[in-house]
């Protein structure tokens, strides 16, 4: 399982802040103060508290009754006393009236069950279950009862007024009599309240809480995958289950169910919590995780021989069992903590919050177990349990918070880091396209000098040499034709660098308008047969220049050498190729003096092609010759190309 | 619109060139015609722009290349207050990367300088019968630039680029292809002087977007 590492950082207390703990501390104060103060036995002025009654068995009518103390628990007597019981309230001797018809009395029952009735002079004045079908699970010792004195009931004497309280009991639940409270109804009233907020009212508020605490803590496991969050979901869950039980007149489960699902659910309540708090100190310690796995893994067995014996003694030594294991527990973590050096506050939180919920569960025990003087109208622990589950909540709400931002801040050095490469990535790419369009540049600019040496340059010196060997004798026509051939070659050169964008046809009309003049000079026909063919990448500006050396070579051997009266220029294309011919009326390769200039100048064109990429033809024209090139369309650039040519527009 | 005018029988020269080498090669040409007339020479851009627009030149002959001001702006400048004459660019390449400007700004043509005197008269006779010389090169720019461009596509400042007619087009295009006017007009079934109107047109259009910039920046100013 993948969990948030132990040391992910957390915001320490600044110096001069006091620690959450502290205040925590104090309201664990204050709610004990209450706790006590509202389940202190005190009976409200204008009533009095009975402590004793006599109890007489109904079904054993041979039996004389018994004055016994309350609380009165019918678990703890002898078999006979585990059906019905009827108890005598003798009317105290302070209550007393004039008026038996102005009098509003009443009968507060902080607990009483599981089923009972109260008869005031022989007549039936409240049930609660008493008459349902034994079958039924009937619990009304979780909810306090504020029965009403009828006025008419009551005799003119006090003293005469004689009141039974008859009770069914539930083996293993505690059930029987507890101390209870008569007199004036208006301060019973105000008792009522208080009690019905804390046993009822409160239980419903702890339950949705720790319902909505469960679902969160479940949530987070699943989206975190954090170990924490599951133990701390399944502690609340399993409290939930608990007090969800606890609040219930008539559980749907048969009492047999009932008691188990509710032991073990506080059983494993215990046991996670347990675990969780281990998990949360960051000890994997083998006392602790033993004790609790123990809990949880033999609870169901123990409670199952508790419920098969119904020996209610049982049930009382593994309450033992628990309170023992949580009080070792913490004790063994705190020592533990202690060697490991100083506390942080989230676990000097947790740690006091935990002993806070011991000490509740421990007064509970004592008091409603082993019958200790106290209320145990009230149960100490829900409410203990609640500021448990509040303070883990709290806690790993801050954890989940602290990953968060720390998820957050890592995401924030990581965009920053990503900005940093990627700013890099594109200054390297910059220098990268600066450096190829440099290497272009350059590439260009030696074929361009090469173009100049060979062309322009030689053509000039030439011109030169002919000046300087003929000055006497200097034909000025041949000066002007050779400047002629010079601008030519220039002009031809500019013509390449224009944006052709690869149309053959206007490559070669490019080329039409520089050697038409001297093929008419010749007394050439020209036959231009062009058409539109698909772009050629080949023809870059490299490649229209070697396009028009080709021509020229072969308009060259046209004029000097074919004796042709006409030359024809066409293109074509098909799905593969762009064909470009041209064709002569000449004499063709017959003559043997014109074979070795041509077989120079098709070396030439051999070589040129090859940069084009084109396949090149010779074929008789009959009469004349005919030169054809195939440019594949999709060509693909050999090594030498890239090398050299310019990148493609 | 036809151009085809008839032929005056004088044609006024206008030479705008600091070179006068080539000043002198224009004389000598001139001496093949003896009806026409050098009527001006400027060798500066500063002394063009006064003394041009005042001349009665049909034809004038601009460098591109003047040592004091961009050919381009003379252009501009003929092409407004001399609308009816003919804007010929003196070039020693005829590179058409920049000779699209010059026509962009009114020239209606341009003569290579390294031509003899015989080509130089042809030129000017050619452009008067109402032709204008037109490369492949150009033609296929042309052709990018104005192909597409519906009657009612406006520039980017405001004013309105002419499309191509049909005709237009498929003459853009054979010239493109490296035809010449003569085959041009054979392939269209149509006369020679008819692909010369077709071609001057394709000047005008291409430099309305001049002039009606010039002419909208001159009523600004109320010169108009």
């Amino acid at each position: 399982m993948r969990g948030l590492p132990p040391l992910v950082p957390r915001p320490e207390p600044s110096a001069g802040r006091v620690p959450n703990y502290v205040w925590v501390a104090l309201l664990l104060l204050g709610l004990l103060w209450a706790l006590h103060s509202v389940s202190r036995p005190t009976a409200p002025e204008g009533s009095v508290t009975l402590r004793h009654a006599l109890a007489s068995l109904p079904q054993q009518p041979q039996e004389p009754p018994q004055r016994v103390a309350l609380p009165h628990i019918l678990d703890d007597q002898p078999a006979a006393w585990w059906g019905q019981v009827d108890y005598q309230i003798e009317w105290p001797r302070e209550l007393h009236y004039d008026d038996p018809a102005q009098t509003r009395l009443a009968l507060l029952l902080p607990r009483v069950g599981t089923r009972f009735r109260v008869l005031l002079n022989g007549q039936e004045i409240y049930q609660v279950g008493w008459y349902a079908a034994p079958e039924r699970n009937i619990l009304s010792a979780w909810f306090p009862y504020l029965v009403n004195l009828p006025p008419g009931l009551l005799q003119p004497n006090p003293q005469h007024n004689t009141l039974h309280i008859q009770v069914q009991g539930q083996l293993l639940e505690r059930s029987g009599l507890w101390p209870l409270q008569i007199g004036y109804h208006g301060s019973l009233f105000e008792r009522h309240q208080v009690l019905e907020v804390w046993q009822v009212k409160g239980t419903w508020m702890m339950l949705i809480s720790s319902l909505l605490m469960g679902l969160l803590s479940l949530h987070l496991w699943r989206t975190l995958r954090e170990r924490l969050f599951l133990l701390m979901a399944l502690a609340a869950l399993a409290h939930t289950v608990r007090l969800a039980l606890s609040v219930s007149l008539e559980p749907v489960l048969s009492y047999g169910w009932y008691f188990y699902v509710h032991r073990l659910a506080f059983t494993w309540y215990v046991g996670f919590f347990l675990l969780f708090v281990a998990e949360l100190l960051a000890f994997r310690d083998r006392l602790v995780r033993g004790l609790a796995w123990f809990l949880i893994a033999f609870g169901p067995f123990w409670l199952a021989w508790t419920l098969h014996t119904q020996n209610y003694d049982f049930y009382r030594l593994w309450a033992g069992v628990l309170a023992a294991c949580g009080a070792i527990s913490l004790l063994w973590l705190l020592l533990k903590a202690r060697q490991r050096g100083a506390f942080d506050a989230d676990q000097i939180l947790v740690l006091m919050v935990a002993a806070f919920t011991l000490a509740t569960g421990v007064r509970d025990f004592l008091v409603v177990q082993l019958n200790f003087p106290g209320d145990a109208d009230l149960r100490w622990t829900s409410l203990g349990s609640l500021a448990l589950l509040f303070t883990l909540s709290w806690v790993l709400a801050q954890r989940a918070t602290a990953s968060t931002r720390e998820v957050y801040r890592l995401n924030q050095s990581l965009a920053g880091t990503v900005a940093k490469r990627e700013a890099e990535l594109r200054q390297a790419f910059e220098q990268l396209r600066a450096s190829e369009q440099q290497r272009a540049i350059e590439g260009e600019r030696r074929r361009l000098m090469r173009d100049m040496h060979d062309g322009l340059g030689s053509q000039l010196v030439q011109t030169l040499n002919m000046v300087r060997s003929q000055r006497d004798t200097l034909d000025a026509g041949s000066v002007e034709s050779m400047i002629h051939h010079a601008l030519e070659e220039l002009r031809l050169m500019l013509d390449s660098l224009e944006p052709m964008e690869g149309d053959l046809a206007t490559i070669l009309g490019t080329f039409r308008q520089r050697v038409e003049p001297a093929l008419a000079a010749a007394g050439i026909e020209l036959d231009w047969q062009v058409q539109d063919v698909p772009a050629l990448p080949s023809l870059d500006a490299q490649g229209v220049m070697h396009l028009f050396r080709c021509m020229q070579e072969i308009f060259a051997n046209v004029v000097k050498h074919a004796q042709a009266r006409r030359v024809c220029v066409r293109t074509r294309h098909d799905a593969a190729h762009v064909y470009l011919s041209v064709t002569d009326d000449g004499v063709g390769l017959q003559r043997p003096q014109t074979r070795l200039a041509h077989q120079r100048g098709l070396g030439n064109l051999r070589a040129r092609a090859g940069k084009l990429g084109a396949e090149l033809r010779f074929f008789n024209a009959r009469p004349g010759t005919g030169v054809e090139f195939a440019f594949p369309i999709f060509r693909t650039l050999t090594p030498e190309a890239v090398d050299t040519a310019p990148p493609v527009k | 619109m036809a151009h085809n005018r008839s032929m005056p029988s004088i044609t006024r020269i206008y030479l705008i060139e600091d070179d006068r080498t080539v000043l002198h090669f224009v004389q000598h040409a001139l001496a093949l015609r003896p009806d026409w007339r050098l009527v001006g020479h400027s060798e500066t851009f500063a002394h063009a722009r006064i003394m041009a627009p005042n001349s009665l030149a049909d034809v004038y002959l601009v460098d591109l290349g003047l040592p004091d001001g961009r050919g381009e702006d003379m252009l501009r400048l003929l092409a407004l207050t001399k609308p009816e004459a003919e804007l010929l660019v003196f070039t020693v390449f005829g590179d058409e990367s920049r000779l699209i400007h010059a026509l962009q700004s009114g020239a209606t043509g341009y003569v290579l300088k390294g031509c003899n005197a015989t080509e130089l008269i042809e030129a000017i006779e050619q452009i008067c019968a109402g032709g204008a010389p037109i490369s492949p090169l150009l033609a296929r720019l042309l052709l990018k630039q104005l192909r597409n461009n519906a009657p009612a596509q406006v520039a980017e400042n405001g004013s309105a680029i002419p499309a191509l007619s049909e005709r237009e087009t498929e003459v853009l295009k054979l010239v493109a292809q490296g035809y010449v006017n003569k085959e041009i007009a054979t392939r269209l079934g149509i006369g020679t002087a008819t692909v010369s109107t077709h071609i001057k047109n394709l000047y005008r259009k291409l430099a309305v977007h001049t002039r009606v910039q010039v002419v909208r920046a001159a009523q600004e100013r109320g010169l108009l």
